[in-house]
């Protein structure tokens, strides 16, 4: 596979690719041209282009916009007409791309800018944000099995939910998950420490309580504190509130804690100190703390100095016990004093100096804001005056003020006066009141705490100001004096401006006032000349970004520098002054840039919350409200006012989350991940590429169904589109394959399928080509499923155009008995009472005017009919960012967005260098897409010709260790796969019992083998252990077996001695639930391997010399086109023509094109003209095709000429494109009525009418499906009808033209000439097949010279009665036909031709122009009936193909490929008549059993390693290697045998 | 003989595409099957060996199928249809000898078909469990 890249010196001269139409002489590189090709677009023809030109010898850039390659193809259950799983044919070719060492796949990315010219582009990448190293990824899935946040599976078309963390599809390429983020959640980005809210809210929902403090706690260390008294703007900013109310989140914190606090603790396991340096924190507050912790867990040394007995700060001693039970808060300093920070109590710090003294390298003042203010008013000193920090503190550290039985006025309005209010209630108070400035609106305390003092009995006197305290007469206090505020307001500077009522003075009598009116700071322990700056208003003066006070080295945070804020904000301040003193420790600037969250905060619009109310998505419920303790009973305790929620509320109140970031960034993920592979904070970057050309094969979208709101998609949720059914089909879908009614989930038994949606429409003037046929294949695929089912297809006309279909729809109806109606359906309505869906049709066919004589239409007869589901058969769209992209690049799109591309070279785009393939061009299906892929691989393979291997890497490996004859060392890896293996079966014990195995010399188990370093691992143990043989018991060997063969490679191992145990998909997987069960199969499994594996043997490759020319057979469009691409590619041509003169049946037709848009007649010319000229096509004429012998590479074909002379020619590679011929029957008279005429002949009496109209017919009747295309659809023949039916119309208005026929096929934009003809008056008359069309003729009659009549009589079936025509002209729409002599070159070529004549490709879908014999290939209408740009493609798909086998240095043949023991051969013929290959043959002058000349031989080069002649062989002369019977036996005997059973050689080869 | 604590061995064999491929994909979707089944895999069903067969009931299992790709989607165009022929003259010789020839069964899914691929294997546990122990284990 990776050979296919360098390419050495060439023995013969290059064509300079000037001559190549993609470039001009103008437009010429004037740099070097670049040997590397973009492709955009990962589906099936991105990735059949990117094979092809790696393979090829070019580099490749696969760019695709999604998280893995794959396309539609992937989603696909079943493709037609074979029915192949589209699974199974797409999964190698992954594989393939994936491991290709040419193709670099690019996902997530998008194509910003394509500059420069053809030859040298460089483009511009825009590469997205995966949140996911693709290279350190294993695909293990561990991640998906923790993510909380669960979306529609767009894979599944929105049928069944996937997670955040996901991979596209199980097989996907890459294998890597991908994480989708929308941007951060408003409630992430509101909070001062970004707490990822939303993360924890959803693992509440789930229910998993630690993961959720874990993430809190990633940001928070104090989430039991904050979950009680945090000021939790994140619930200001969460969308929900635009719905009703926004998440209960503080609640939800609180729940969390609570939770997993009522678990034991775990102890928290120290920190290691790693640095030298020591840093003193004064204040062990929240501040204080948070940024211990960050320094001791940056291996710092930290003491933490608190002046108090506690620490915890205000958290501790100001925050009443009722809503903050100290045991929080003593928990979780705990948790950071454990991780190793020096607590020290009682420790007042007198000097800053002394710290300094002290050896301390860094000091954080974090000292908060304790001390209490009272006003300058008259009677501030009396006995019963407190302030509110001593009040709250004394009664916190168990000595509280004693206010029983009196009453106490609080003065002050904010959450500390309602703190010392309530305490006092707590303390037994008789009365107390609160008294401030501000009015009860505009109080500072949150409205909550106001409700719950009122609750409690507090009295509330707003609007007051306090002019004195009255003396009682004995030093106490007897009440406050009051005026009455008008208006007040404090000004920027912090000033009060007040205005009273005059007169207003009364008294609030009361025995204690506690004033709480501010705190702050105590900074006495800052001398002046310690250079630390303090401000006016008593805070520590800082450097707002840094923390860093006057004084390098000191810093401060919290309250002390900020003034009282809230607890969330010092734990904010805390990790910013760490991070501070961490770089100032480290000498590195302190001033950084603001750290900006790099995605958007996702902020809902009101229009996107009403359509999710309206989806459905979301219903309006209001928050969950948490229980409160009974006001009665609260006042006499300190309990806790706030109760909790129930785990039920908890869940119900966090599944009101609108998950507005995706990706709820709660880090499950990340921990869970063994490789390390989560990024969390990847960022978008902009990349170049230099590349020498681009193919863009970006494909379709379907067309979006809402749009046609008349068939309630969307709204009626058994309105399913085509592509979702797909997926219902599907084994591996969202029902496994059942047709389960989204309403229900019960089976579908009638199903309707509405075809054209989104197609031939009013807004759509073209087919889509597929509908038909993939509605055909999934309603048969449906009745498979559940026999019975009754399914009915609404269509306009069945587009079974291409090789197979026609009898692909028969089978539908005959054999499925799918039943069709010709009707439009105009819409659908849902019956409300069982959801089931109402279509309104015609009975019959499709009321339409037929000609004048018989306008009289019958009235339909209309009916209703109930269906369970309704599938909508929806086309394909060009979607916005392909469009986008088009403009953007400047390739010329059309007004559907499909791109534009140069007449005659049909993958080419209007911008040189630039080509085009698939639905992007055109709508087509997967055939047709592959052929377009590979045409245009070779549209720039021709261009880049000159730098072909110029940038294709190869890779090195040591030289081969010679092991034959050493006895098998045998060493086996058994891996973990994260859980997915070790969750379900004792890894470590098969990793025991493997080294108790015969021939094992080491074995040991991984984490995740194929993890890089697990790869490099193997490589060294296999050089260390002298290891010859490798056992990995992990996943399967259809992905990563070429993975492990290339570790052991490294270490200088044969690959081929190398076996694997699929102990996971085949194992722990299946027997998830019995893990004894499982861990013995586990063990059974390894043993089969290592069985094996012991009598596996190098197997190697021979180099063989290669033919790097080609034989072209035939000189029409097809084979000259191929013939010069591979000219221009550099590759030598043997053109041969049976005829003088090349053209083929497009010669013939120039008449036909001629004067058109396409002149076909003068491109051939121009064609003919660059193929003589060519110097390294060389064109036989008049030559035919003897014998052909050898294989692939080396082929050697006899041909000889008109005159009699023969010639061998040696060549590598068969293009066959022999061409078709127009059908001659008898049918309608034609032949023996020169006015019953052929589509070609007619061509041509328009064409030499010399555009008299007089010359012209005047009535036309043209008959289609005649001949052989009674049982094949001709193709061409509705289009060539419908064209000519135009010209005659142009040339002469006045025609009466009337076509008769079955359907209509004009797929694709030939749609548009069906509609030019109607628009023109082009009559369409349908007939049924069982009532064919009557042509009657009859010569001029010599009497009177009276006209000759011609005669049509055909029956239409809606009006039920037979119309008479009389034509001047009939036109019989001969179909071509293969040719006669077209199964005599396929004997010749030992290739298949099918049962019509056709020759037949190795597989329909996926190798449409290869033959299953390697290294010959067809083109144009020996395939099927082609239009000339169908022929274009198809010759360069050929092209590029032949060229993935001649760009090659050498043939490399061997492997596992049978071989022939020529002594045991018997002669017997019987691989010779069995290979599917045609591989086998008798070899004359090899000596057979018995000594007798004639034994089989299987040319290596050829076989393709099925086994099929060794299972057959009677004598049983042959052997496959690899898979020799001893090797195959030897698995068997081991399953069955135990270890000391086994002696190696008792494995007996019989 | 009862069935009663009579677990049977079963040898899958099956090509490396379509056969090998359902494995994998009832794995992917956890489709559970019992652990009885061991695969084996071969390059195509064409190279189903008529010995190999006898060779696995010679070495004691008690069934044995072989998994194929659908017909008409053979990746080696048509080795199934050969493998298939070989199985069923394999039942044949199996009725001969007296092992029976419903110990032996051969199952055709594409590669999507995971649940098929469980509901083979789970099928062909519950037949060969009625069947009892192959004869031949009978008489060692």
């Amino acid at each position: 596979m990776a050979d296919g890249g360098h390419t050495q010196q060439r023995n013969y001269p290059f064509t300079p690719s000037l001559n190549h139409p993609g470039i001009q002489s103008s437009d010429h590189p004037t740099q070097s041209p670049v040997g590397a090709v973009m492709v955009v677009g990962g589906g099936i023809a991105g990735i059949q282009a990117s094979l092809d030109l790696a393979e090829a010898g070019f580099k490749v850039y696969l760019v695709e916009t999604k998280s893995a390659i794959g396309g539609h193809m992937a989603q696909l259950d079943k493709t037609f007409p074979t029915n192949d799983c589209a699974m199974c044919t797409i999964s190698p070719k992954l594989v393939e791309a994936g491991r290709h060492l040419n193709i670099e796949i690019l996902v997530d990315t998008e194509v910003l800018d394509v500059k420069g010219q053809a030859g040298n582009f460089t483009a511009t990448l825009k590469r997205k944000p995966r949140y996911v190293d693709l290279t350190k990824c294993v695909g293990c899935g561990d991640c998906e099995k923790v993510c909380p946040i669960i979306l529609p599976d767009t894979f599944n078309e929105g049928l069944s939910k996937r997670r955040a963390v996901y991979r596209l599809y199980p097989q996907a390429i890459p294998t890597a998950y991908a994480i989708a983020k929308r941007g951060i959640s408003p409630c992430r980005d509101a909070c001062p420490v970004n707490t990822r809210a939303q993360g924890y809210v959803a693992l509440v929902h789930e229910g998993r309580y630690a993961d959720a403090l874990r993430v809190i706690k990633e940001e928070n260390p104090f989430p039991g504190i904050c979950g009680r008294i945090c000021n939790h703007r994140c619930e200001t900013a969460c969308n929900r509130g635009l719905v009703d109310e926004p998440i209960a989140i503080k609640d939800l914190k609180r729940f969390i804690v609570d939770q997993v606090y009522a678990q034991p603790r775990q102890p928290v396991e120290p920190v290691p100190r790693t640095r030298p340096e020591r840093v003193a924190i004064i204040g062990a507050g929240p501040c204080g703390l948070t940024a211990a912790m960050d320094l001791v867990k940056q291996g710092y040394g930290v003491t933490v100095f608190e002046a108090l007995p506690v620490a915890g700060g205000m958290l501790r001693v100001g925050v009443p016990e009722y809503r903050l039970p100290s045991w929080i808060v003593d928990r979780e300093v705990q948790d950071i004093i454990d991780l190793g920070v020096e607590l020290r109590l009682n420790t007042p710090i007198t000097n800053l100096d002394d710290l300094f003294n002290q050896g301390f390298n860094a000091v954080l003042i974090a000292v908060g804001a304790h001390e209490g203010k009272k006003l300058r008013i008259p009677g501030v000193d009396l006995d019963g005056v407190m302030v509110n920090t001593i009040f709250l503190r004394d009664t916190r550290l168990g000595n509280p003020p004693d206010v029983r039985g009196r009453t106490v006025l609080v003065l002050g309005g904010g959450n500390v006066a309602m703190d010392v209010a309530r305490t006092a209630v707590r303390l037994g108070a008789k009365k107390v009141k609160v008294a401030c400035l501000e009015t009860r609106e505009k109080m500072p305390a949150h409205p909550w705490e106001i409700e719950e003092a009122e609750e409690e009995g507090v009295e509330i006197f707003p609007a007051r100001s306090f002019t004195r305290i009255l003396d009682d007469g004995n030093g106490r206090v007897a009440g406050v004096e009051c005026v009455n505020v008008k208006f007040m307001e404090f000004d920027s500077e912090g000033r009060l401006n007040l205005e009273t009522f005059e007169g207003s003075e009364h008294v609030i009598p009361c025995d204690v006032v506690v004033f709480s009116i501010g705190q702050a700071a105590g900074l006495a322990f800052i001398p002046p000349d310690t250079g630390v700056g303090t401000t006016r208003r008593g805070t520590v003066a800082v450097n707002p970004n840094t923390l860093a006070a006057t004084r390098p080295g000191v810093f401060a945070a919290g309250d002390v520098a900020t003034g009282t804020a809230f607890v969330i904000e010092a734990v904010a301040a805390g990790h910013r002054a760490a991070e501070s003193i961490h770089l100032y420790l480290q000498g590195q600037p302190l001033e950084r840039p603001p750290r900006a969250l790099e995605l958007p905060v996702v902020k809902l619009t009101r229009a996107e919350i009403n359509q999710r109310i309206e989806k459905g998505e979301i219903k309006i419920q209001p928050r969950v409200k948490m229980a409160a303790l009974d006001p009665h009973a609260r006042v006499r305790t300190f309990d806790e006012v706030a109760r909790g929620y129930t785990e039920e509320e908890a869940k119900a109140e966090a599944a009101r989350c609108l998950a507005c970031g995706i990706c709820s960034e709660c880090l499950s993920c990340y921990y869970v991940c063994g490789p390390k592979a989560i990024v969390h904070d990847q960022v978008e970057r902009i990349e170049e590429v230099q590349v020498g050309a681009v193919i863009l094969a970006p494909g379709y979208e379907v067309y979006r169904a809402e749009l046609s709101e008349e068939f309630g998609f969307g709204r009626f949720p058994n309105v399913v589109t085509s592509l979702q059914f797909e997926r219902l089909l599907s084994a591996s879908g969202p029902t496994h394959g059942h047709v389960l009614r989204p309403s229900d989930d019960k089976p579908a038994k009638k199903i309707a399928f509405l075809q054209c949606i989104g197609s031939r429409d009013q807004k759509h003037d073209y087919c889509s080509a597929v509908c038909c046929m993939y509605a055909a294949k999934e309603a048969m695929i449906a009745k498979e499923h559940l026999p019975g089912t009754e399914i009915h297809i609404f269509m306009m006309d069945a587009r079974a155009f291409s090789k197979g279909y026609e009898e692909y729809y028969r089978r539908a109806q005959d054999r499925y008995g799918v039943k069709y109606t010709r009707c439009r359906v105009s819409s659908l309505k849902e019956n409300p009472t069982n959801r089931n869906l109402i279509v309104r049709y015609q009975t019959d066919d499709e009321g339409r005017k037929t000609n004048d004589s018989s306008s009289v239409l019958r009235p339909s007869s209309l009916v209703e009919e109930e269906f369970d589901l309704v599938v909508l058969s929806v086309g394909m769209e060009i979607s916005q960012s392909v469009r986008e992209l088009g403009a953007k690049l400047g390739v010329q799109l059309d007004d559907f967005g499909f791109c534009k591309t140069i007449p005659f070279r049909p993958l080419e785009t209007s911008r040189p260098g630039i080509f085009a393939a698939g639905p992007f061009v055109e709508p087509k299906d997967i055939p047709e897409s592959v052929v377009d892929a590979s045409g245009a691989a070779a549209g720039a393979e021709a261009l880049l010709a000159q730098v072909r291997g110029a940038l294709a890497r190869h890779k090195e490996y040591p030289p081969e260790r010679d092991v034959r004859g050493e006895p098998p060392r045998v060493g086996v890896f058994v891996c973990h796969c994260g859980s997915n293996i070790g969750g379900y079966l004792d890894v470590p014990a098969v990793t025991e019992y493997a080294k108790t195995l015969p021939n094992v010399v080491y074995a040991e188990n991984n984490l995740y083998t194929c993890s890089q370093d697990s790869i490099a691992r193997i490589t060294e143990k296999v050089k260390e252990h002298n290891l010859n043989r490798v056992v990995v018991a992990s996943c399967t060997p259809r992905t990563h077996e070429p993975l492990f063969q290339d570790s052991i490679r490294m270490a200088g191992l044969n690959p081929y001695l190398f076996e694997m145990a699929n102990i996971r998909n085949q194992c722990s997987w299946v027997h998830s639930h019995h893990r004894e069960i499982a861990t013995q199969k586990a063990k059974d499994l390894v043993r089969m391997s290592v069985a094996r594996v012991s009598r596996l043997e190098p197997l190697y490759k021979v180099e063989l010399p290669l033919e790097r020319s080609a034989l072209v057979i035939g000189g029409g469009l097809a084979g000259l086109t191929a013939a010069l691409n591979l000219a221009q590619q550099g590759f030598p041509v043997h053109l041969i023509e049976q005829s003088a003169r090349l053209g083929g049946g497009l010669a013939a037709l120039s008449a036909y094109y001629a004067h058109t848009e396409e002149d076909w007649g003068a491109h051939l010319r121009d064609l003919i003209a660059r193929v003589n000229a060519h110097p390294l096509i060389h064109v036989h004429r008049e030559t035919r095709l003897v014998e052909t012998s050898g294989f692939v590479g080396n082929f050697a074909s006899r041909v000889r000429h008109a005159s009699g002379q023969e010639q061998t020619i040696k060549h590598g590679v068969i293009l066959i494109a022999t061409g078709a011929q127009e059908w001659r029957g008898e049918m309608y008279g034609l032949g023996r009525d020169a006015r019953v005429m052929t589509q070609s002949e007619f061509a041509r009496l328009i064409a030499d009418s010399g555009n008299r109209q007089s010359a012209m017919p005047n009535s036309v009747v043209f008959i289609q499906c005649v001949g052989p295309a009674e049982k094949y659809c001709g193709r061409l023949c509705c289009t060539e009808s419908l064209e000519n039916a135009l010209r005659l119309k142009k040339l002469n208005p006045r025609a009466q033209v009337t076509i008769l026929t079955k359907d209509i096929r004009t797929y694709g934009f030939r749609e548009r000439v069906y509609n030019a003809a109607r628009a023109a008056g082009v009559v369409i008359v349908r007939y049924d097949e069982a009532r064919p069309p009557v042509v009657e003729t009859s010569q001029p009659s010599a009497v009177g010279g009276r006209q000759s009549t011609l005669g049509v009589r055909v029956w239409e079936p809606v009006l039920r009665e037979e119309l008479v025509l009389q034509p001047d002209v009939i036109v019989v729409a001969a179909p071509l036909v293969p040719r006669a002599d077209a199964r005599e070159l396929a004997g010749i070529l030992k290739v298949p031709v099918d049962m019509d004549g056709w020759f037949l490709e190795a597989h329909v879908k996926l190798r449409p122009v290869d033959f299953a014999t390697e290294g010959i290939f067809v083109a144009g209408a020996a395939h099927y009936p082609k239009f000339p740009r169908e022929a274009v493609a198809q010759a360069q798909a050929a092209a590029a193909r032949a060229a993935t086998i001649l760009a090659k240095d050498k043939l490399h043949a061997g492997g596992v490929v049978a071989q022939v023991d020529a002594s045991k051969c018997t002669g017997c013929l019987t691989c010779v008549r069995i290979c599917p290959y045609h591989v086998p043959r008798i070899d004359a002058t090899k000596l057979a059993i018995g000594g007798i000349y004639g034994a089989a031989y299987i040319e290596a080069a050829a076989c393709q390693g099925c086994g099929t002649c060794a299972a057959e062989c009677p004598a049983k002369a042959i052997q496959l290697l690899h898979y020799r019977d001893d090797q195959v036996l030897a698995k068997v005997q081991a399953l069955f045998t135990q270890p000391d059973l086994i002696p190696l050689a008792a494995v007996e080869v019989r | 003989m009862s069935n009663n604590g009579f677990e049977p061995q079963i040898t899958a064999f099956g090509c490396i595409f379509c056969g090998y491929m359902a494995a994998d994909t009832a794995g992917t979707l956890g489709w559970e099957y019992p652990a009885n089944v061991k695969y084996v895999k071969l390059p195509c069903t064409g190279k189903m060996d008529v010995r190999y067969i006898l060779a696995a009931f010679e070495q004691g299992a008690d069934g044995v199928y072989v998994v194929a790709c659908p017909i008409g989607n053979c990746h080696h165009v048509r080795g199934n249809e050969r493998g298939k022929k070989r199985v069923e003259r394999a039942k044949k010789i199996l009725d001969e000898i007296g092992i029976g020839g419903e110990r032996l069964e051969m199952f055709f899914m594409s590669g999507g078909q995971g649940k098929t691929f469980a509901n083979a294997a789970e099928m062909m546990v519950e037949r060969i469990k009625k069947l009892g122990p192959s004869p031949i284990k009978r008489k060692a």
